[in-house]
Order: structure tokens, then C-alpha cells, then sequence
């Protein structure tokens, strides 16, 4: 099968691989795993810059409307295992189900590196944002102590006036 | 200038010749007062070696007496002058020694580097500076000065018959003109004071040569004296040699020169050491005669420290390694025998460097560290022969392991039990509270395969494993954590995660930490999918197999990212928990605040309206 032709042939089996009737309108879970998958077998052998640059943009998508990066992990992982199981059962040539089996082999590995590069991403966001907490918990408690001696001294000033 | 003096090495020797009976010449050795001349008397009856020895005493006795008065130069030519006065008085005195002179060369060694020559009439000073000889005094003799005025030619001034007739002496005239060079000497350089019996018989060359060998100035100086007889012996001869202390040599030219000729003087102990240990017992040497065997193997290898010793490289000790091993291998040897041999050689070496270092510490410390080095090659040189022993029983075993699938009926390997590499693996990791992504027990799809498939993806995992470089470590690791996933039946993912804690290690949290270990993970995709490829059997086999091994890929690199997912989740409980003090301490202020606020307006109201708003300085705060 060409290129085109496989791209076509697993297109097919996107609602079975993504179970879309489950989700309705909405972008199924895993969808840009299945699309990208897609992408690496149209363009047959799509660059490692290419397909990261594709699923970077959809998986910060997913990160951004609050899913997490362990969802993303685990929808991967089952868009993986069903798609083998589709391919064995969709195609009969040998040679086609290695080229799809392939794709997706490297499609996972791209996504875990883009999840992965994320979570790193975050951390490094997470420290600095951890810094600027505790500068601000150093103003704060100046402005506490200030505030202390200040009623303190209120108290001890009212304390002389009532005498 | 005496203490000076002191520091160069001095040697003068006289000679009569062959031809006259007594000798004029005579020298002065004073290395005490850093006074050193030739004088080459002239004259009939006797009269040349009194005049010579005249001015021989005057001189010295004048530097003596007046060195601290004058300064060197002066002093020299002061001397030199009082020589010629007195030779030239007791020539017109004394009955019989009209006409009498001398030449004289003289000497001052001023410091360490530094001297003064003076001369007068043919006898001559040489400088041997970096192997070059060069003359320091112009003769003065009267085809010398017409030479110098252009009015002879150098040819005709060498066949001139009046070649040696002096225009200048000690005692021609009341007062003699001398000439004065002052000299900076650098380390090793050497002087040569002669008189004309040695530069009329010797040539340049001839004197370059012997001044330049290295040996000691008296050598020298007792060489030239028979370098002069040789060329006939016509006049008297006599020679001083002053050798200005050399440099330190460096370490190098000090194992290069004296460690190398040290370390082969004792090359007898080194045979004996090797004989002690066991040397002609070895495999290696066994059916040699013992002396023929110390001398094949031990005295080779003495001799090739000794040459690397001197060369300062390590080519002799590596060849004589190399063919040592690679020709017993080649007959089968075995690598205990060359071990054991090369062991017995270097306790010899080290036994003989122990016997150099009780004599000299220093000398023996510098050859301990050149031979160790001479050692260390051998091993090197070993090892070498030792990986390319490996490398071909690797491949060996490659293709052996190939063959062996090819004919070996995969019914009977359905009986193999693949040993659960999970179960061994997971004792070594306690279970540890993580991300729900991880956790040992979820369930995930088994691949169920056969003893078949289990058979090629060992096959595939050995023909990339043979693809990669010994030394990319994880590239190997993760090729068996491939393995050890996709062989595994358990149908949970406890060995994918415990595989990838394997590979994960230490690292840092951030790009350059995590990404080698994708890029590590997408090779070894790479890898096993040509070395399925690359697997005999049916093209249902490959798929079956690639499925296999990719799912097993898939999990090993989920595993892997969980593991990063799990190392940044302490910090965002770190940050929920900062961010947890920061709210309480905001709270705290407001709190603060508001209650300030209200002891201001409390204090507010008590306060007398009469009195102004401030005088009472409870505003300071």
C-alpha cells in the first residue's frame, strides 16, 4: 500500500481506536495521538522536530483546558493498544501492519517526550513561582512585625490614658 | 671571585712535545683566586721557560696582593703589565737572557658568569658556546697585523715565513699593550686557554670535537695535549680547559641519560628477580632452557624499558607486549599464563627499583615513575589484545546463536521456561507511594506470546544489541529493559516501571537531564525495528514479534515518563504548601490590620480635642 493509501486505510479506524461514539461532539481522549499518527504515515517518515512540533501544540492544548499530564500518558497508552489490536485485524499485509505498527511506535515516544519536556516545563515554572512565594512571605512577615509593635504600642498608649 | 671560582670546573696539562728538550710553556691553576693562564716562554739558553716562569709568578703574585684594589679588568691588564716589566728588566740585568719573553693567555674569573681574558703574542683563547668553537684572541704576530691591514691575503699570510714571528710579547719592551675580552658565560659553555703548540698542530675542527665530547675538563685537556703529539709534537703544548657549571638537567634528560644506563647496569638483578619469581616456570616459556627462557622474555623486556627509557616513549615495551601475547594466543595460550608472566616481570622491575632507589633516592624515584609508566603500556598493550579477543568471541556467539535457531525445532522450545525477570527485579525496589499512572499492579494488555516469539525477540534484542557500541551503556539497558517487558507475562505493569527505575537512575529535573534518555529510548526503536527486520523466519513471525517488542517499547517509554511526572509532583505539593503559608500570612496581616485599625479609633476617642492632634507624640509609630 502507498502512503496515501495506508494514511486512508487507518483513518477508517479512528471511531473504533478512539471510541468517539462514547464521547459524542466532543475531541475524544488521545485524539492527537491519532492524528498525529496519521500525519507520520502521510508524509512517510515525518521529521522527530515535525511530529513534536505537531503534538506540542495539541497536547498543551489539553494541558491548558486543565487535563493532566498523566491523562495524557494514559490516553496514549490506550490509543496504542488499540490501534494494535485494530491493525492485526484490519490489515492483512504484513508489510502494511509493520509500517502502521512502526508509525505508532514512534508516535508514542514523540508524545512521551512532549508530556515529559511539559512536566519539566511545569516544574521549572513550579520552582520559580515556589521563589516568589517565599519573597513574598519574607515582605509579609515584616509587614506582620510592623504591625505587631504598632498595636503594642496602641495597647500600651491606651492602657496609660485610661490611668 | 675565589668563592666563584669555585663553581666551574678547571683542568690544565702541560706537554714538552716531541721535538725540544725542555718545555717553556708553563700554567697557572689557581682556582683559589679564579686565576687561570698559559705562558709560552721564549728565547735561547734556557732563557724562555725562566722568562715564562717570571711572568708566571709576577702575575699571580700582583692579583694576589692587589685584587682588592683594582677592578677585574684593571687588574688583569695591571698584572699582565707587571709580568712584562719584570721580564723585561731581568732581561736587561741578568747576563744571558737578553731577548727572552713570553706569551701569556690569562683568566680572571670575575663571578659564576662573568670573566676577563687577557693576552698577548699567539697563544690562544677558545669559547665553545651550544657545540660551536669560536676564538676570543687575536694573534699578535706580524702577518696577523698585515693581514689585518689587507696587505696579505689569507692564503698567503697561512704559507707566509714569517707566520710566526710575534708583533707583541712579555718582555720585548718596558711596557706591552694588552688585549682585554670580557666574557658572559652561559651554563656549559667551556674555555680553552692554549698556547701555540697545540693550535699550530691541531686543527679547529679537531679541537671542536674534543672540547665539545662531554667528558671532564681534565680529559679534555690530557686529549688535546695527545690530539697536538699526533700532529707532531713540534713545539711544546699546553692546554687549561674551564667548564662553566651546566644547567639542572630536567627529569626527562635525567631518566633519558643516567635512568636508562642505571636501569640496564642492572639488568643482571633484573634476570635474577625474574629467575626468583618463577619466570622459567611459565607456560608460556615451558621446554626452553631457564637461561635461554630469562633471556628470550626477560632480557627483551629490560631492553625494551631501556630504549623507551631513553626515547621517552613506550613503542618498544607495547611491541614487545604485543607480540608476546598475540603469539602465544595464536598457539592457543590461554590469558593466566601471559598474566602470570607479565606479573613475575614486573615484580622484577619493581625489586630492581627498589635496589636503585637505596642508592639514590631521587634518581630512583624518577625511574620508579618512568618504568611504572613503561608497565602501565604493557597493560594497555594487553588489554588492546584482550578487547579484540572479546569483540570476535561476541561475534562468534552471534553467529552461533543464529545458527542455533536455524536448526533447532522451535516445538521442542515450547518446554523452555523464560525465568520472570520482574519478579526477580521487583524485590530490589520497595513499593513506594507514587502517581496512579505507575502503580505495579494496573492491569495493562499482555502480548501473550509464545515460546516462539519469545525465542526471536531474544534473537532481535542480541542482533541489535551487536549493533551498538560497547560503550553507549544505556542504549544496551534499554534494549534488555525491551526484553525484559515484552517477555513478561505477569499482565501488569510492574515490569515495565521496575525496567524503567533501572534505566532511569539519577538525573536532574530539567532538559539537558531527561532528554538523552528520550533520545536514548527513540534509537533503540530504531534499532529493533531493523534488527526485525534483519530476523529469519516468516513475515507473520516478524510482525507477530515487532508488535511485541513495540508494545513493550510503548510501556518502557510510559514507564519512563511516569517516572518524570513522579519526580516533578513534589514540586507542585512543594508550591501548594508555600502557597498554603503565604494565605495564612496574608490572613495574619489583614487580621493585624484590622485590629490596629481599631485601637486607632479607639485611641481616638479618648484623646482631649483641646489639645492639637500629635502633641501628645503617640503619632511616632
Amino acid at each position: 500500500m502507498s502512503a496515501a493509501e495506508l494514511t486512508h486505510a487507518v483513518r477508517v479506524l479512528r471511531d473504533e481506536v478512539l471510541d468517539t461514539a462514547e464521547h459524542g461532539d466532543r475531541d475524544p481522549p488521545g485524539a492527537e495521538v491519532f492524528e498525529a499518527l496519521l500525519r507520520a504515515l502521510s508524509v512517510g517518515g515525518e521529521t522527530i522536530p515535525g511530529l513534536d512540533l505537531a503534538l506540542h501544540d495539541s497536547v498543551a492544548r489539553r494541558l491548558a483546558w486543565g487535563d493532566s499530564e498523566e491523562d495524557v500518558l494514559a490516553d496514549a497508552e490506550l490509543v496504542f493498544d488499540r490501534l494494535v489490536v485494530s491493525v492485526e485485524r484490519a490489515f492483512r499485509d504484513p508489510d502494511d501492519q509493520m509500517a502502521v505498527i512502526e508509525a505508532a511506535t514512534q508516535v508514542a515516544v514523540t508524545v512521551a517526550r512532549v508530556v515529559a519536556l511539559a512536566a519539566v516545563g511545569r516544574a521549572s515554572r513550579e520552582r520559580a513561582a515556589r521563589t516568589r512565594e517565599e519573597m513574598a512571605q519574607r515582605q509579609l512577615r515584616e509587614v506582620l512585625d510592623k504591625q505587631k509593635a504598632a498595636i503594642q504600642h496602641l495597647e500600651h498608649e491606651l492602657k496609660q490614658d485610661f490611668r | 671571585m675565589t668563592a666563584h671560582a669555585a663553581a666551574l670546573r678547571v683542568a690544565g696539562d702541560t706537554h714538552v712535545g716531541k721535538v725540544r728538550s725542555t718545555n717553556e710553556d708553563t700554567l697557572i691553576v689557581e682556582p683559589h683566586m679564579g686565576l687561570y693562564a698559559v705562558l709560552d716562554g721564549m728565547g735561547g739558553a734556557s732563557a724562555g721557560d725562566v722568562a715564562a716562569q717570571l711572568a708566571r709568578d709576577t702575575i699571580r703574585d700582583f692579583i694576589l696582593h692587589r685584587r682588592m684594589t683594582l677592578a677585574p679588568r684593571a687588574l688583569l691588564e695591571a698584572a699582565i703589565a707587571a709580568g712584562s716589566t719584570a721580564v723585561f728588566l731581568a732581561a736587561q740585568h741578568e747576563h744571558g737572557r737578553q731577548g727572552m719573553g713570553t706569551t701569556v693567555v690569562a683568566c680572571l674569573v670575575v663571578d659564576a658568569d662573568r670573566v676577563v681574558i687577557g693576552h698577548v703574542g699567539d697563544s690562544r683563547a677558545y669559547l665553545l658556546r651550544s657545540g660551536r668553537l669560536q676564538t676570543l684572541t687575536r694573534d699578535h704576530t706580524v702577518v696577523q697585523e698585515l693581514l689585518l691591514r689587507g696587505v696579505l691575503s689569507v692564503e698567503e699570510a697561512e704559507r707566509h715565513p714569517y707566520k710566526n714571528v710575534l708583533s707583541r710579547n712579555l718582555g720585548g719592551k718596558a711596557e706591552t699593550q694588552v688585549d682585554l675580552v670580557e666574557l658572559e658565560l652561559r651554563p656549559g659553555d667551556r674555555l680553552l686557554l692554549c698556547s701555540d703548540g697545540l693550535h699550530g698542530y691541531a686543527s679547529a675542527e679537531a679541537i671542536q670535537y674534543l672540547l665539545g665530547s662531554g667528558d671532564a675538563p681534565e680529559h679534555v685537556a690530557r686529549d688535546l695535549i695527545d690530539l697536538a703529539l699526533r700532529g707532531g709534537g713540534g713545539d711544546n703544548v699546553s692546554a687549561v680547559v674551564l667548564e662553566a657549571p651546566a644547567e639542572e638537567l630536567s627529569s626527562t634528560e635525567v631518566v633519558r641519560t643516567t635512568g636508562a644506563s642505571t636501569w640496564w647496569q642492572h639488568r643482571q638483578r633484573f634476570l635474577q628477580l625474574a629467575s626468583d619469581g618463577g619466570l622459567p616456570r611459565n607456560p608460556i616459556v615451558r621446554g626452553i632452557p631457564a637461561r635461554e627462557a630469562l633471556e628470550l622474555v626477560g632480557l627483551s623486556l629490560c631492553q625494551a624499558i631501556y630504549h623507551d627509557l631513553e626515547k621517552s616513549t613506550g613503542v618498544n615495551v607495547w611491541t614487545f607486549a604485543q607480540n608476546l601475547a598475540a603469539g602465544w594466543f595464536q598457539r592457543g595460550g590461554d590469558w593466566q599464563a601471559v598474566r602470570g608472566l607479565i606479573d613475575i616481570l614486573a615484580a622484577a622491575a619493581h625489586g630492581v627499583l627498589d635496589d636503585i632507589r637505596a642508592d639514590d633516592p631521587r634518581l630512583g624515584f624518577l625511574l620508579d615513575v618512568a618504568v611504572t609508566r613503561a608497565l602501565v603500556v604493557v597493560e594497555l598493550a594487553l588489554g588492546g589484545l584482550l578487547g579484540e579477543r572479546l569483540r570476535r568471541i561476541d561475534g562468534d556467539l552471534i553467529a552461533l546463536h543464529g545458527e542455533a535457531l536455524d536448526t533447532v525445532e522451535f516445538a521442542t522450545r515450547e518446554a523452555i521456561q523464560i525465568p520472570d525477570r520482574a519478579s526477580r527485579t521487583s524485590e530490589r525496589f520497595i513499593d513506594r507511594p507514587t502517581i496512579p499512572f505507575l502503580r505495579l499492579d494496573r492491569p495493562i494488555t499482555g502480548s501473550g506470546v509464545s515460546a516462539e516469539i519469545l525465542t526471536a525477540i531474544g534473537s532481535v534484542i542480541t542482533i541489535a544489541r551487536a549493533q551498538i557500541s560497547p560503550r553507549a551503556e544505556l542504549l544496551e539497558h534499554i534494549l534488555l529493559a525491551i526484553e525484559t517487558v515484552a517477555v513478561d507475562s505477569a499482565g501488569n505493569f510492574a515490569a515495565a516501571v521496575l525496567s524503567a527505575r533501572e534505566i532511569y537512575g539519577i538525573r536532574s529535573m530539567d532538559e539537558a537531564g531527561v532528554m538523552p534518555l528520550f533520545d536514548a529510548l527513540d534509537e533503540a526503536r530504531l534499532l529493533v525495528a531493523a534488527a526485525v527486520q534483519q530476523l529469519r523466519g516468516s513475515e507473520a513471525l516478524r510482525v507477530r514479534v515487532l508488535r511485541a517488542l513495540s508494545t513493550a517499547h510503548q510501556r518502557l517509554v510510559g514507564a519512563t515518563t511516569g517516572l518524570v511526572l513522579e519526580a516533578v509532583g513534589p514540586f507542585s505539593d512543594r508550591l501548594r504548601e508555600v502557597q498554603a503559608v503565604t494565605a495564612e500570612l496574608r490572613d495574619a496581616v489583614a487580621k493585624a490590620e484590622r485590629k490596629r485599625a481599631d485601637l486607632e479609633r479607639r485611641f481616638a476617642t479618648i484623646v482631649d480635642l483641646d489639645q492639637p492632634w500629635g502633641t501628645r507624640g503617640t503619632t511616632e509609630w
